[in-house]
């Protein structure tokens, strides 16, 4: 796993992924987006871009949720192009990255089950880049202990229930804790995995994976000031592959407000910057917005080493927060409301 | 005896529909305030709604698509809305009212990305739904007044010009029935007082002429013809 040999097996698809990441939608794109007035202006731009005729057999009026549709089918049909073309180990990585979406498919499916709605109205609703082969079969369960015990023993993520969540936890925890409670799990797999391949993949890679779990640590204790989740099971739901852990992780377990988070940040040279001028006034960025920002600005820096698999990572990352962009932007065109439009963030 | 009735009704009819008057008054000066509000809050939700559905693109933004957990999750209403009757001029108005009951089961959705945008969120469809509850108490009661105004206005009407006039008409027809019997009466004893004279003539006239025929004849006429029981001297009693 090395430059030399990379590109006997991989050279194509990351040639393939920098040629979908030269796609991405630059800075003159937006501000023609942003001028549109209706839906169909925004459709036209688009057509000039990497996107094409996208839009071109919808019917009109053209609404969000359709736009919506087709972004997300059209980076469905490049990553699955990926996947499939793919070797060891490139094919186990990007098997992890469908995991988080797998995650939050299983989550929905298990809602849906409690709640004894029909399997068949569930399964379109699920990201598509996290299926697995027992979506079917999750009806034949009642309780999510059952579930467990037929179905999901056998999907790729039965090990990371294990860890964490028994039966009884299953049962009786709110739905949030135990998405968030895999999610931690899925993270810490991930960057154990990488850590092994090794080279390039691993720099990139430990630092994007080190980012995301600090900012879900970040972000998990602000949110769960005011609400029923107690210190302890929070401390619970802290991935431990940032760079917060242990101390930081400790801290936050600890904290009962916003100061004390940022008092926290302030020790790490990263997020400080972050916390700095975040709020939540009319004029500001948010915190999340800040944190979307740094994580935009790593994915960028990952095009920057050629050899390595962080390349594909970082890609649909940066193609999914375009979509994010677009749909914001069509909103805010949809419903005439151009005061926060600008609030995308920009890529390139 | 009629005529103190009718008067009696008459009273009455006329005291009805200035009661009548005064609670169609009553409500229809609720009526226009109603409207006001009604207006000034339709107003209002068109804002809010807007800044709702701002706020839900918001929350998409940064948290990703969490619509089909929160359909997935529904099971039982947040808000419930109880209704109370208002009295107003002796109209029974429903009001509506909203409460929470129970807490917040979508606490920790986007625990992970996006918690504070869905925080507001929730905030905002909130006041969104309760201003739908006023705005839809401020309308039954809108159109319930409405009703209640018409039937009131019906009947004052009907009193006015259907109810009193034909009282009054009754009650002339009966005074006029009372004046021309009244009238029918005095005639009928002159008549009479005329009829008696003649005969008092006529009677005088022939006792003359018998009292004349009768001293002729050379009989002894007497004024009165003896009465037993009025003269107390009797001629065949020898003591007395």
């Amino acid at each position: 796993m090395n430059s030399v040999n990379f590109n006997i097996n991989f050279g194509y698809l990351e040639g393939l992924c920098r040629g979908f990441k030269g796609g991405i939608l630059k800075q003159t794109d937006y501000i023609n987006l942003v001028q549109c007035e209706i839906l169909e202006d925004l459709k036209l731009h688009l057509q000039s871009t990497d996107y094409g005729s996208f839009l071109a057999n919808e019917p009109s009026p053209l609404s969000v949720s359709v736009i919506d549709d087709k972004l997300k089918e059209k980076l469905v049909i490049e990553f699955q192009h990926m996947r499939i073309h793919s070797v060891e180990p490139l094919s186990t990585f990007l098997d992890f990255i469908t995991y988080g979406y797998m995650i939050d498919n299983i989550i929905l499916l298990i809602t849906g089950t409690l709640h004894q709605r029909d399997i068949r109205e569930l399964i379109p609703k699920c990201h598509p880049l996290g299926s697995f082969e027992q979506m079917e079969a999750i009806h034949i369960a009642n309780t999510p202990a059952e579930l467990y015990n037929a179905v999901l023993v056998d999907t790729p993520l039965a090990p990371y229930f294990m860890d964490c969540i028994s039966e009884q936890d299953l049962d009786e925890m709110n739905i949030e804790i135990i998405r968030n409670t895999l999610y931690k799990a899925y993270l810490e797999d991930f960057y154990k995995f990488c850590s092994t391949i090794g080279g390039s993949t691993t720099e990139v890679m430990c630092e994007a994976l080190a980012f995301e779990a600090d900012r879900r640590a970040f972000i998990i204790t602000i949110n769960s000031f005011g609400t029923e989740l107690t210190k302890d099971d929070r401390a619970k739901l802290y991935p431990r592959c940032g760079k917060l852990h242990p101390d930081g992780l400790a801290k936050l377990a600890q904290a009962d407000e916003y100061e004390q988070v940022k008092v926290v940040a302030d020790y790490y040279g990263e997020y400080k910057p972050l916390f700095d001028g975040a709020g939540t006034g009319p004029g500001e960025k948010t915190l999340e917005d800040r944190f979307f920002e740094k994580e935009v600005k790593i994915m960028m820096s990952a095009f920057m080493q050629q050899f390595h698999f962080g390349v594909f990572y970082a890609y649909l990352k940066l193609k999914e927060q375009e979509c994010r962009n677009i749909i914001w932007i069509s909103e805010c065109v949809a419903q005439k409301h151009k005061a926060k439009i600008d609030s995308y963030i920009p890529i390139f | 005896m009629a005529l103190t009735i009718m008067k009696a009704r008459l009273k009455g009819a006329q005291k009805g529909h200035s009661l009548l008057k005064k609670k169609s008054d009553a409500l229809t000066l609720r009526f226009r305030q109603i409207l006001k509000k009604i207006v000034d809050t339709k107003v209002l939700m068109g804002d809010i709604m807007k800044d709702a559905a701002f706020s839900l693109a918001e929350a998409k933004f940064t948290s990703g698509d969490f619509s089909h957990t929160v359909l997935q999750n529904v099971n039982k209403a947040q808000i419930k809305v109880r209704s109370k009757k208002d009295n107003v001029a002796g109209v029974q108005l429903p009001v509506f009212e909203s409460y929470r009951d129970g807490s917040d089961s979508y606490e920790l959705t986007g625990l992970a990305r996006g918690g504070q945008q869905i925080y507001r969120l929730k905030e905002n469809y909130f006041k969104a739904v309760e201003l739908l509850v006023e705005l839809a108490s401020l309308q039954t009661s809108f159109i319930t007044l409405d009703e209640v105004i018409k039937i009131t206005n019906r009947r004052v009407n009907a009193i006015e010009h259907v109810i009193i006039p034909r009282i009054e008409r009754t009650l002339q027809y009966i005074t006029t029935e009372l004046d021309e019997r009244e009238r029918e009466e005095f005639f009928r004893l002159k008549k009479i007082q005329e009829k008696k004279k003649k005969i008092k003539a006529e009677t005088e006239a022939l006792i003359a002429r018998r009292k004349i025929e009768l001293a002729a004849q050379g009989v002894r006429t007497q004024e009165h013809a003896s009465n037993i029981l009025d003269d107390n001297e009797d001629e065949d009693l020898l003591f007395d």
